[in-house]
């Protein structure tokens, strides 16, 4: 199986970073994610637990575009309420996925506005639910379905969800223990963070895309280390398992 | 003496509901997104012509509070994350860019400890888990302190009490004792105990041996409840899980008559209130108006095979 969809790809890139005996969630917006948590299930991490958004353990029967929906939980061990949500906010997971209408150099990202101000935006968007995995989860994903020069940018207008803020000083100032945004993920290319100065560069890009895709379609310089290469592609057995088992109606691939 | 059921009909209940909200204009609203919202109560307070008011609800909403605004019913909005999920909330987006209304901005932790101290009765919840975001420097529910035993620096998310809470589960006894049968409960039961004055509807009303065989059962006991209402399907055009589903078709529908009035042209949103709010003379016109048993049978037989 040679062809795969950009989201297929994402999913596996996603599923191979998360380990056993971890417990993460994703948000509202959670289609990839679902299927990256539940194909490292299927694979290498078989004790992995999804929980920490009122639920724990769902056996959906396909993907819905949300998870926190009783469609997208299917059956599940467990269910919790709010009040668990402020528990889980402060002990944090392993493991989160966020993504946003811009996202940094840094990776912080912008749900709130984009142009103008809070109370006069010239463009207002959603907001965000909950903000507290960003940095009392030990990592999170990055992981917008769509990858271009206006949601890839320089700096954000609005941090909501903080990444690295401008670098190792500034996150130590602010208190950010944690490791942060790890990998950004998208439909063209894998990108991580410089470690000695928290700047994105990119790591791989996907099949179907050149280095100069990527860059062409991301609105600010991105570093591009020596000897990056293609993304290893999804395996015969990630997609035999996405398609057959964990997406069988094709979510990953509309 | 006997005892005084809480069950009472949608009319007597938007006399609470609306004298409640002129002394205090702050109405929260149950469910999450597009599950278990009490649309049919929103629709009846906006037909009784609710104006200003500062809406909260469990951190994530969208369909309801799109439609409150489209109506000019409200003046703020303190909710964090305000979204029909696939696509923006056209009348929200409209609405704040204009500056006709104040969208705040929040996070679910500031937002679900104030009613948690509400419920708790003291004056404020204390939150470690907020650092670095923009929203710290906007939210208007938040304060710093230093924290008494540690001395570290903490937020304190004040009291959060809605004068009116509207909320949607699937059954009730004629006592006003609450069950949800959904996986997820939501914040439906902190709001309940924040609230002063909280209105459920239900889609159908059981017999008390229901509820006693079961007391584990009941999500939110009728002390909490000032008055129950029975509207089958009260949560469409979200859904009532495991009852039925939510109605995409319709939200779709509906957003993109709010934004085509976003772009200059009102007509279709116009029509829509008139057709969907204040046109319907109860749930029964409101059910044929949008597809009948037809419709809310497909919607049943989805929420069935999940």
């Amino acid at each position: 199986m040679s062809d795969f969809s950009p989201l297929e790809q994402m999913t596996v890139v996603m599923a191979r970073d998360l380990k056993d005996r971890e417990l993460g969630a994703a948000g509202a917006a959670a289609l990839v994610p679902m299927a990256a948590i539940a194909l490292a299930r299927e694979l290498h991490a078989p004790n992995l637990s999804i929980g920490g958004e009122m639920f724990f353990n769902p056996y959906p029967r396909r993907l819905y575009p949300s998870m926190l929906d009783d469609r997208a939980l299917g059956r599940c061990e467990g269910s919790e309420t709010f009040i668990e949500l402020f528990g889980h906010s402060h002990h944090g997971l392993d493991f989160f996925f966020h993504s946003g209408l811009q996202h940094d150099r840094f990776g912080n990202i912008n749900l709130h506005f984009v142009g103008g101000t809070l109370h006069e935006p010239k463009m207002r968007g959603p907001g965000a639910a909950n903000l507290s995995y960003c940095h009392t989860s030990t990592r999170f994903y990055i992981c917008p379905t769509v990858h271009n020069d206006r949601n890839f940018v320089e700096k954000v207008d609005f941090v909501t969800i903080p990444g690295h803020l401008e670098g190792p000083e500034s996150k130590r100032a602010a208190g950010l223990m944690n490791e942060g945004p790890r990998f950004v993920i998208t439909p063209r290319a894998v990108m991580d963070f410089d470690p000695d100065t928290l700047e994105m560069r990119l790591k791989s890009v996907h099949s179907g895309n050149s280095v100069q895709d990527v860059l062409d379609h991301t609105g600010f310089a991105l570093n591009v280390p020596e000897g990056v290469g293609q993304t290893p592609p999804p395996s015969e057995d990630e997609l035999g398992l996405l398609r057959n088992k964990i997406d069988p109606t094709g979510e990953l691939r509309h | 003496m006997q005892r005084d059921p809480k069950l009472v009909d949608l009319d007597e209940a938007m006399a609470l509901a609306v004298g409640a909200l002129r002394d205090r204009p702050d109405l929260c609203l149950g469910g999450l997104f597009k599950q278990s919202r009490p649309v049919a109560l929103v629709r009846a307070v906006l037909a009784a012509g609710a104006k200003g008011l500062n809406l909260y609800s469990s951190p994530g909403a969208g369909y309801d509070v799109d439609l409150m605004i489209a109506a000019d019913a409200v003046d703020a909005v303190f909710i964090p994350g305000v979204t029909l999920e696939n696509r923006l909330c056209p009348n929200f987006r409209a609405a704040v860019e204009s500056q006709r209304i104040t969208a705040h901005a929040l996070d679910a932790l500031s937002v679900v400890g104030g009613l948690m101290a509400s419920a708790n009765g003291v004056p404020f919840q204390p939150i470690a888990a907020l650092k670095a975001s923009d929203v710290l420097k906007h939210n208007p529910l938040i304060s710093e302190f230093e924290c008494p035993i540690t001395g570290d620096t903490l937020h304190a998310a004040r009291a959060v009490r809605p004068r009116v809470t509207f909320l949607h589960a699937q059954e009730a006894d004629r006592w006003g004792n609450i069950r949800h049968l959904s996986t997820m409960v939501y914040a439906d039961q902190l709001m309940a105990r924040a609230s002063d004055l909280v209105i459920v509807s239900v889609d159908r009303i059981v017999e008390d041996d229901v509820v006693l065989d079961d007391p584990r059962r009941v999500t939110i006991p009728s002390h909490y409840v000032d008055a129950v209402v029975h509207i089958p399907y009260g949560a469409h055009p979200t859904a009532s899980f495991p009852l039925y589903s939510m109605d995409e078709e319709h939200i779709d529908a509906y957003a993109d008559l709010g934004d085509a009035a976003r772009k200059g042209d009102g007509a279709g949103l116009t029509d829509y209130l008139a057709q969907h709010v204040t046109g319907p003379a109860d749930q029964q016109a409101y059910l044929d108006k949008i597809g009948g048993t037809k419709r809310l049978q497909d919607l049943e037989q989805e929420a069935a095979e999940l």
